[in-house]
This record gives C-alpha cells, structure tokens and sequence, in this order.
C-alpha cells in the first residue's frame, strides 16, 4: 500500500513514530546513501551549533576550533552505536542486520539534526530572553530521535519494548567497552611507534657515528 | 640598478632592525622583574600592561630606625634593633596621614610618616594594666600582629588600637608622645561561656564608626571576636563556612554510622578561619581566607549583619586571586592563591594580596579584575619580588607592601597606563560611560587586549544609541550579556526601519504559498521532479 521514493520513506518513518519502522522492514526500504549523508550532516550540525550559533548563545571556547571532537562525537559515536547495537543484539537474539542497525538508527536522528539546525538558526535573532524558544526546540528534536530510536530498534530486532530498553541501555555499555578498547589500542600503538621511531633513531646514529 | 636598490634596502633594513633591538634592550633594562596580565572571559591569562612600577623599596635604614639607636635622640630605645624584623601588619590612618607598623619580633609598634620616616617607636602601654608591667611601669608588648589607628567620632581623639598577640589582648591607646601611648581601654579575653576557645590570641584588628573592635584570633573560628565600645564581649561576626568538598560529604556519611568513640577521634570538620580584614567608609567590613584552593568565602564583603555581599551562591560569579594554581619549574613547586590581606581605598577600590605569589590583584568595586602586580621568586632580592608578603595599603596613587622576610616596604606607584585606567573606571564605576570613553580609547592604544576597556566603550555606544558599535566591542570583550542586551535594542531598531519591507515579504511568501497550493488542487505542478517519480510508482 506504500509505494514512496526514498526520501518519501525517511519522511514517513519520521513522521510515524509507532509504524514508520515497521513498514520501512515490511517493504524491505531504506538506503545507506541516505543513512550516511544522514551522519555527515549531523556532523554539520554539530559544527554549526559550535560556530554558527548567535554570539549571546555561544558558551563555547571559540578561541580554538578543533573537528576532532566534534568528529568523535558525531561519525565516530554513531559507528559505535551501530557497532554496539549490532554485537549486542546478535546476542539476543535480534532480527536486525548490521545494515537495517545502521540505516534505521541514521533515519531516527533526522528529528535531532533538523532542530538543531533551527534552533542555530533562531539563536542568531534571539536574545537571552527569549531563549525558551531554543530550549523547547533542541528538547522537542531531542525527545522526538529518543522515540524514533527506540522504534526503530524495536522495528528492527522484532522486541518487545521493555527488551529493547534493556539492549540500548547494554548497547551503551557496549560503546565504552569499545571506545575504551579503541583508546587502549591507540595507546599501545602509539608505544609501538615510540618505541619503533627510537630504534630507527638509535641505528641512524650508530650509522652516522 | 633594481640590485643596487634591492642591497640598499637589505642594508636599511637591517640598520632599522638593529635600532629597533638596542632600543628594546634598553626598555627592558628598566622592567619589573614580572610580566603582565590579566584575566578574559574564558578566564585565560593574557599579557597586558604594567597600571605600577616599582617605585621604590624602603628598608629599616632608609626609614631612619638607626635614631632609635642614638641615646641623644628623643627616640632613643635602649638596646633596640634598627631594622624591622618580621613585621605581620601595616595600616595607613589617612586622616592623620601616618603609617602604622606592627613590628612583630621586635615587640614594638612604629609610626611613619607620608614618606616612610619613622615619627615613634612604642614598645609598650602606660596605664592601669597589670599585663607585662616592667620596672618603669610600662606594659610591654609581645608579639604586636595587628595595628588600626582611628579618631573617634566621640571624643575626636586618635585612637590606637593594638592587637598584642603573645599577651592575649587589644590594647585601645591614645599617642601622647613619639615614645609614649597611654591605655585607654584592655580587651581581653571574653569571660563567657559564649567564647569556648580555651585561647584569646589575636591577630588582626578593624575598628567601626562606633568604636566596636573587631579580632581576628587564631584557632577561633566563628568569625571574628567583637566588644563594644565600652570593652564587652559582643558575640562573633561573620563567620566563614564550611567548603563543601567530596571528603566532608564521606565524613558526614561516616558520621552517621560511626560509634561515638569513632567520630571523637575523627578530624572535625570547620570553616578556616579568616587571615585578614579591613574596613570602607561606608563601614562595610571585607575579609580575606588563606586557604590554599578555597573557593568558598575567599574574599568576602560583610554588611553590618554580617552577611557576605560577594555570595556565589546567589548566581554572581565572583573571583578573586589565580585562577588556576601555578607551577613553577624552576622550584619545582605549584602555588595556589593564598590572599592574606585586603585593603580598600578611598575610590572603592579593592587590593588583594597573595602571599604565595606576591602578587596584587586589583579590583574595582565591582569586582572586575583591574590589573595584577608584584611577584615572588627565587631571586627575591630584587626589587619588587616579594619573599613573605604580609600586608598591602594604598594611598593615592601608591601601593605599600610590606614583607615578613626581606623586612622592607615596597612602594609601587602609578604608571600612565594605570592613571588613565583607574580614571576611567572611576568613571565606569560611577555610571558615566560617555565621560569614560576618551579614556578608555587611550587605555587601548596601550593595551589593545584589556578587556574592561571594550566593556566601557560598548557600554558608552550603547548609551549612545549607537548599537551596531556597541554589538563590536562587546563581542570584542567576549560580554554575552551586554552583547545581549545591546542586540534587544538593536534588533528593535532594525525591525522599526524595516518594517514595510518586512512585512511586505511575509505578504509576498504567504501569498506566493497560496497560490501553490491552488494551483496543485487543479493538478499543476511547479516543481516537477519531486512527484514524478511517485506517479512512476504510481503505474
């Protein structure tokens, strides 16, 4: 009975939050290419509330600006949602491939970055009077990707509510299991190199001497 | 030729360079032995000009305490020492313009003049006290640490008053003679139960317009101790309170599951008493704590009541002293602001003295960071660095400080920058931005980053009426809430100019919006591409 284009099938899921994810599985919809321009503007969300929100808005340090974090916090944050999600639910017993995981979970976070960006938008005319409207709007984005989340998790590994609850709250544990494993890794590499650039150090000396 | 004119160039400018670098050494040779700065928004230290110079440091000698040494001069103190030694406190009376000294090891308490020359040495107290009584029936002093001399508004006399530490009393005396005080009244320790401490050592004193003394004592930790004019035991003022750490909220934990015998010997929990205080014309009382990394009650300002006027916790954001502790590698050793003594002028503002640092933060009377002065390190031997700082005072133009250790007085003195500056925050403070103005715009042909400067201006424009100016420097300073109040008045002006325009806009985009919206009920699509790939679906 639905018959949409691609984008028609993101506004349907966004715009039904109890059946939206259901149908998308049903019809076998949903598209990666979205999905990952999905994340790269939420990427540019968080780089334009850093530095594009009004200047009586703005607490942020804007004496530096550095994409790393905000990277981190965006793609990188997002793949281990993704990652977590999917290790998780393998586990117990979810039907929802890494693919429908990570399509399904950019779709849901459509409400956060639009509100963002409006909320960015209405911080340039604002003052601090005013700035009920900002939080209503960041909150109301906000609350809106919390419900579309859990639906789509829901849709997607065929729970029940309470179960998906449990695996996103265990989906959390698992993304500082990861992020903490990355970040042993990174440092243990960076030994290896340390130790690595020492060595070519130590010959290149013996070499020349 | 174009070689030729290329070498030339090379030459001249090397010449300049090489101008330029003799006059900066030379500029340099006459520098503070201390760099700058100041505190922005982000509470980042950022270089800024000297407000003082070291003027100049005046030890025991170059105050004239050998006469105290010369038995024909009317000085003469027997056996006596001619430099100071270990001095804990210095006040300035400015209506009899005297500088008073408590010379602490030295047991005596000197008086000086405008220009630092000693006018009277006293040793002691004639009168009816039995504390210390010598042969010549006068009571000596032990350990003076705090001095405070003010005429009375009662009997117009000048009284002085002595916080004498090892005998356990404030002595209140009028000066007869440059050797002489006469006691007037002893306040002692309190007879009450009231005053549990089992001690009565004070360390600091300030007197108010009615004669109540107030005492700063070590191990008390209620406040200070008042007495009235008439010497009785009032009660206590001002207490500082208890910061709240991770470490007294476990000890309240524990104490609700320990046995009695457990919490006796448990380490209690109490606010550090306060190192330092004095007082303003207007009778407000300020103090300062020497705990290291205290955020609680650092500085205070105590209304008669006896509550602080510098609350952070009713939303302001007061600060005062180093924000972030300091490491220095050469000693191997952090420093974290320990403020130890506070003096507010006449024009309101306020000096604050960290004593480990040696630094002198400078406020204005609301607070706002002026500048930052002094420094102590290694090589305190020279001018300006400081090895125990005691206590600040300010007269005019003039900055004192006197330390424990090198046992001399600095005296720091206004540069022009400083001049312009505190003209213009006399004016800030008072409200007339627009009088402020030229001074501030000579305060940043100075120093283009001093903060404060871009806030009087922005507020001066705003005053104005010129609000995109005001948006400039505001934004310049990094001050939301000004910005944000200038931007009310500015988006309010903008919408008055342009409001045909505006709403001619809205009329056209709800008009247009309309119209689409008839022309897709007749099936007459604008935008195309949108729904054909849906009628595809469609077939």
């Amino acid at each position: 009975m639905y018959e949409f284009t691609p984008i028609g099938w993101l506004k349907h899921c966004v715009f039904h939050p109890v059946e939206g994810f259901e149908d998308l599985r049903w019809k076998k919809q949903g598209s990666m290419k979205i999905a990952m321009f999905i994340v790269f503007l939420l990427f540019v969300a968080m780089v334009a509330d850093r530095q594009l929100t009004g200047f009586q808005f703005n607490d942020n340090y804007v004496k530096i600006f550095n994409i790393v974090p905000l990277v981190v916090q965006s793609v990188v944050y997002y793949f281990t949602w993704v990652l977590g999600n999917w290790s998780i639910c393998t586990l117990l017993d979810g039907e929802g491939t890494f693919r429908k995981i990570a399509i399904y979970s950019a779709y849901s976070l459509v409400p956060y970055i639009v509100c963002t960006f409006i909320s960015v938008f209405l911080s340039n005319f604002l003052v601090q009077d005013e700035s009920i409207w900002i939080t209503a709007i960041s909150a109301l984005g906000l609350g809106w990707s919390i419900v579309l989340m859990i639906q789509a998790m829901k849709a997607a590994h065929q729970y029940s509510f309470s179960k998906t609850l449990a695996s996103m709250l265990l989906t959390l544990v698992a993304m500082l299991l990861i992020l903490f494993l990355a970040i042993l890794l990174l440092s243990l590499f960076q030994q290896v190199y340390v130790f690595g650039y020492s060595v070519y150090t130590e010959i290149a000396y013996r070499i020349r001497g | 030729m174009l070689r030729i004119k290329k070498s030339l160039k090379r030459i001249l400018c090397a010449g300049l360079a090489a101008a330029v670098s003799v006059t900066m050494t030379v500029s340099a040779f006459a520098a503070e032995p201390y760099e700058s700065y100041m505190y922005d928004t982000w509470e980042d230290a950022i270089p800024s000009q000297n407000a003082y110079r070291i003027n100049n440091v005046v030890s025991g000698s170059e105050m004239g305490l050998s006469r105290i040494q010369d038995p024909n001069d009317a000085l003469y103190v027997e056996g006596a020492s001619a430099r100071l030694s270990n001095p804990k406190d210095m006040y300035l009376d400015e209506e009899s313009q005297q500088f008073w000294i408590a010379d602490t090891d030295n047991n005596r308490v000197l008086r000086l003049d405008m220009d630092l020359k000693v006018t009277g040495v006293y040793t002691g107290v004639f009168g009816s006290s039995e504390i210390a009584v010598g042969e010549d029936g006068e009571s000596k002093f032990a350990a003076p640490s705090g001095v405070f001399a003010k005429k009375s508004l009662y009997t117009g006399e000048l009284y002085l008053y002595i916080a004498d530490y090892d005998n356990s009393r404030v002595v209140k005396a009028t000066v007869d003679s440059e050797r002489k005080l006469s006691l007037v009244q002893e306040y002692t320790k309190p007879d009450t139960e009231l005053y549990s401490v089992e001690t009565f050592n004070p360390s600091k004193i300030v007197v108010d317009f009615a004669e109540n003394v107030y005492a700063v004592c070590t191990s008390v930790n209620t406040g200070s101790v008042q007495f009235n004019k008439e010497g009785e035991f009032q009660g206590f003022y001002g207490a500082n309170r208890v910061e709240v750490t991770a470490k007294v909220i476990a000890q309240k934990l524990w104490r609700k599951i320990a046995s009695n015998e457990q919490i006796s010997g448990m380490a209690r929990n109490v606010p550090v008493e306060y190192a330092n205080f004095d007082i303003d014309e207007d009778g407000f009382i300020y103090t300062v704590t020497e705990a290291a990394n205290t955020t609680t009650d650092a500085v205070k300002k105590l209304n008669p009541a006896g509550y602080n006027i510098w609350d952070n916790e009713t939303g302001d954001e007061y600060k005062f002293g180093d924000i972030a502790s300091e490491y220095d590698a050469t000693q191997n050793q952090t420093y974290s602001t320990r403020l130890t003594d506070i003096v507010v002028s006449n024009n309101g503002i306020i000096n604050v003295l960290d004593f480990a640092t040696g630094r002198v933060f400078q406020y204005d009377r609301e607070c706002n960071l002026l500048c930052i002065f002094g420094t102590k390190n290694s090589t305190n031997d020279q001018k300006g660095s400081f090895s125990n700082p005691n206590a600040v005072e300010a007269y005019g133009n003039n900055i004192y400080v006197i330390d424990g250790s090198k046992n001399d007085i600095t005296v720091y003195s206004e540069t022009t920058f400083g001049k312009i500056m505190h003209q213009a925050v006399e004016l800030y403070d008072q409200g007339r931005y627009s009088d402020a103005k030229p001074y501030w715009e000579d305060v940043i042909k100075r120093d283009g980053g001093y903060p404060l400067a871009y806030i009087g201006l922005g507020k001066a424009s705003l005053n104005e009426g010129e609000y995109s100016k005001a948006l400039d420097y505001f934004e310049t300073a990094y001050d939301q809430d000004d910005y944000d109040k200038a931007y009310k008045y500015a988006r309010e002006d903008f919408i008055r100019d342009n409001f045909t325009v505006i709403i001619i806009v809205v009329i056209v985009i709800v008009a247009g919006l309309i119209a689409l919206a008839q022309l897709h009920k007749r099936s007459i699509y604008v935008f195309k591409g949108r729904f054909r790939s849906k009628e595809k679906e469609g077939k």
